[in-house]
């Protein structure tokens, strides 16, 4: 079975499990592999077992480790990053948000507009200030261009993964 | 004892400590729902429940129209406001009593004169206590400037009257510099605030922030429960707190004068019941006082961890008049030493609110822990609230011990589907500089722990994490 985790930025790294072994009725064993550059590495088995409704996990069946269990099996933390899981499947459609567009990151109110259609911005730039968690977050020119189209107005309250703004490439 | 009804006029897992501090009164607490968080956790520590209706906090937790409302309705004797919300809000405590409620907290007065910096500055100098030397008001030029300058000596910062936000703001190490900088500042005062002011101020190099815990009671009893060292501070909120403070380390003289001037602050203003008044202190250990918290803070554990007290229990005592068993301040003395981490929701890098949902909560700590928290699988973090999900509290006999019971607390929280500051807390406790006890509030940015966070993709957590979904997919 294939795994797919992607991230808010596309970046994707693909999860094979290819064997599963139960060895009894609270011991199941699990080989996965990572697919890089088109070969499957860092093979490794992981032993999972029940206790007390709790999943303790192993890699060599002998020394234990705890986890938090997952409910929602389709999201994955990796430090800094949150991905999604796909199961089996790769979903399409999944790309979008281009070079220069802007998207929100996380649900938030526009409280100011620094930048105006058809103005000449580089990379780095603040471009409006969107507020989010009770702070102000300056969102910054992706790229050197021009403000292509602005789609939002201050003071408007946004969804997550909203256009608010297009840059284009000069 | 008659039985008392408390309103916990807050959320999270402040809330929840709140409601503990009542149960071993043996007081009713009352939580408070909205409709922003039907599921909150406190309420499981709550032994009623209100409503308050409306979906902004304006409508909710900051009504103080329909919060007194709704405390004559449910006969409820006092309120605590716990931190932010109207927990430094005369109004509020005026209209709670005018309506025979007890505000849980000092009195009016002192929340006044503390909550206006200029107030609270002006008062503090009237009875002696240091505070950061500078021109009392702007000065007109350069020459007033100098002069300013040269009587609290260099380096000095130039200071827009109008400023905040950390703008309008430039240190001058001499002369020549100041006079390079007083009409770039002032332009610049000018064009940003509208005012182009100026106040000549003395710079001080490498600032640690400490605060001494105060509690007092009605009857003027003033103790001091030491200090707390909060220079781990990121956008000028503070991430990690340690009792007591590494840079005053074994100096009690120091210690003793720092905390009597507080006490003595605290009784200026005739405070009455648990709050906090935060110093500067510069390289050279001189300290100058920055303001007053006239409420409980969010690190209050470290200190109830070094000295035993529940300081939140003596609070409500205190509103109430019941005496506070405390014999004198002699009495009062510190064990060991208490570390506190914030744990938010936002990402360990960017330092940055980052709202979501947890998918797991586990913990595995060493003995010696305290998690305040409000995590419970399936809480959302909204951008409505503040990202702080929980603090992570360890004690030892001795800072390392503590360090080291904090990094195997860390090691042993278990936080999925939303990232927090876990990683970037790890990477803090392994740094050289903290460790060894000697950092100022320039911390995070001159070190910049946040680049060490390592975020290659962990292929043994990933694999774990997919072999337990799977086992449980078997029906494991």
């Amino acid at each position: 079975m294939r795994n797919y985790f992607i991230d808010d930025e596309k970046n994707e790294f693909v999860v094979d499990l290819h064997r599963t072994v139960v060895h009894s009725s609270n011991l199941v064993e699990f080989t996965f592999s990572a697919l890089e550059n088109d070969k499957l590495e860092r093979t490794q088995n992981i032993f999972v077992r029940k206790l007390a409704g709790q999943y303790f996990v192993s890699m060599d069946n002998k020394r234990w480790k705890k986890l938090a269990r997952q409910d929602a099996p389709n999201i994955m933390l990796n430090v800094n990053k949150v991905y999604q899981l796909f199961r089996g499947y790769k979903p399409s459609g999944l790309m979008g948000g281009n070079e220069g567009e802007l998207l929100t990151q996380m649900p938030g109110k526009i409280v100011k507009i620094i930048v105006e259609k058809g103005q000449q911005v580089k990379k780095g730039d603040n471009l409006l200030i969107l507020e989010a968690m009770k702070m102000e977050n300056e969102i910054k020119a992706p790229i050197d261009g021009t403000v292509k189209e602005i789609y939002v107005s201050e003071g408007q309250a946004l969804e997550n993964g909203f256009l608010m703004m297009e840059v284009e490439k000069a | 004892m008659t039985d008392k009804r408390i309103l916990i006029l807050n959320r999270g897992e402040i809330a929840s400590r709140i409601a503990k501090a009542c149960r071993e009164l043996n007081y009713t607490s009352v939580g408070v729902w909205t409709e922003s968080e039907p599921h909150a956790r406190h309420l499981e520590f709550c032994d009623e429940w209100v409503f308050l209706e409306g979906k902004t906090n304006q409508e909710t937790y900051l009504n103080i129209e329909q919060i007194v409302g709704v405390a004559k309705e449910n006969n409820i004797d006092g309120v605590h406001p716990g931190y932010g919300f109207l927990s430094e809000n005369t109004d509020f405590a005026k209209a709670l009593e005018e309506n025979g409620i007890t505000f849980i907290g000092p009195h009016s007065e002192a929340v006044r004169l503390m909550g206006d910096k200029a107030v609270s500055k002006t008062l503090a100098e009237k009875h002696n206590i240091p505070v950061v030397p500078g021109s009392t008001g702007a000065v007109k030029s350069v020459a007033d400037a100098k002069k300013v300058a040269e009587e609290i000596g260099y380096p000095v910062l130039l200071k827009a009257v109008a400023g905040g936000g950390g703008r309008g703001l430039r240190p001058c190490a001499d002369e020549i510099e100041l006079e390079n900088n007083f009409e770039a500042v002032g332009r610049e005062a000018m064009s940003s605030f509208g005012n182009g002011d100026l106040l000549v101020e003395k710079f001080i190099v490498n600032p640690r922030h400490i605060e001494v815990q105060i509690l007092a009671d009605k009857k003027g009893n003033t103790f001091h429960f030491f200090e707390r060292e909060c220079s781990v501070q990121r956008r000028h909120q503070k991430i990690i707190e340690e009792a007591p403070s590494p840079f005053i380390g074994e100096d009690e003289a120091l210690r003793k004068e720092l905390c009597d001037t507080a006490v003595r602050l605290a009784k200026a203003v005739g405070y009455d019941s648990a709050g906090t008044v935060e110093f500067i202190m510069g390289e050279d250990k001189n300290f100058y006082f920055l303001e007053m918290n006239t409420r409980i803070q969010v690190e209050h554990p470290i200190t109830e961890e070094i000295t035993g007290i529940d300081l939140i229990v003596c609070m409500i005592q205190s509103a109430f008049g019941i005496d506070l068993g405390i014999p004198s301040q002699e009495w009062i003395t510190k064990t060991g030493h208490a570390i506190e981490c914030r744990i938010c929701a936002e990402d360990p890098i960017t330092m940055l609110p980052a709202p979501g949902t947890v998918t797991g909560f586990e913990t595995n700590f060493p003995q010696g822990t305290r998690f305040d928290n409000c995590l419970y699988k399936g809480l959302e973090v909204t951008p409505d609230f503040d990202p702080m999900v929980g603090k992570l509290v360890t004690k030892g006999i001795t800072r390392s011990v503590s360090l080291r019971k904090m990094k195997a607390a860390l090691d042993g929280l278990f936080i999925e589907g939303l990232k927090t500051n876990v990683p970037l807390h790890k990477v803090i406790l392994e740094n050289e500089k903290f460790v060894g006890g000697n950092y100022s509030t320039k911390f995070i940015g001159e070190e910049k722990p946040q680049d060490d966070v390592k975020t290659d993709f962990d292929y043994e957590k990933i694999y774990s994490m997919l072999a337990t979904i799977e086992a449980r997919r078997m029906g494991f």
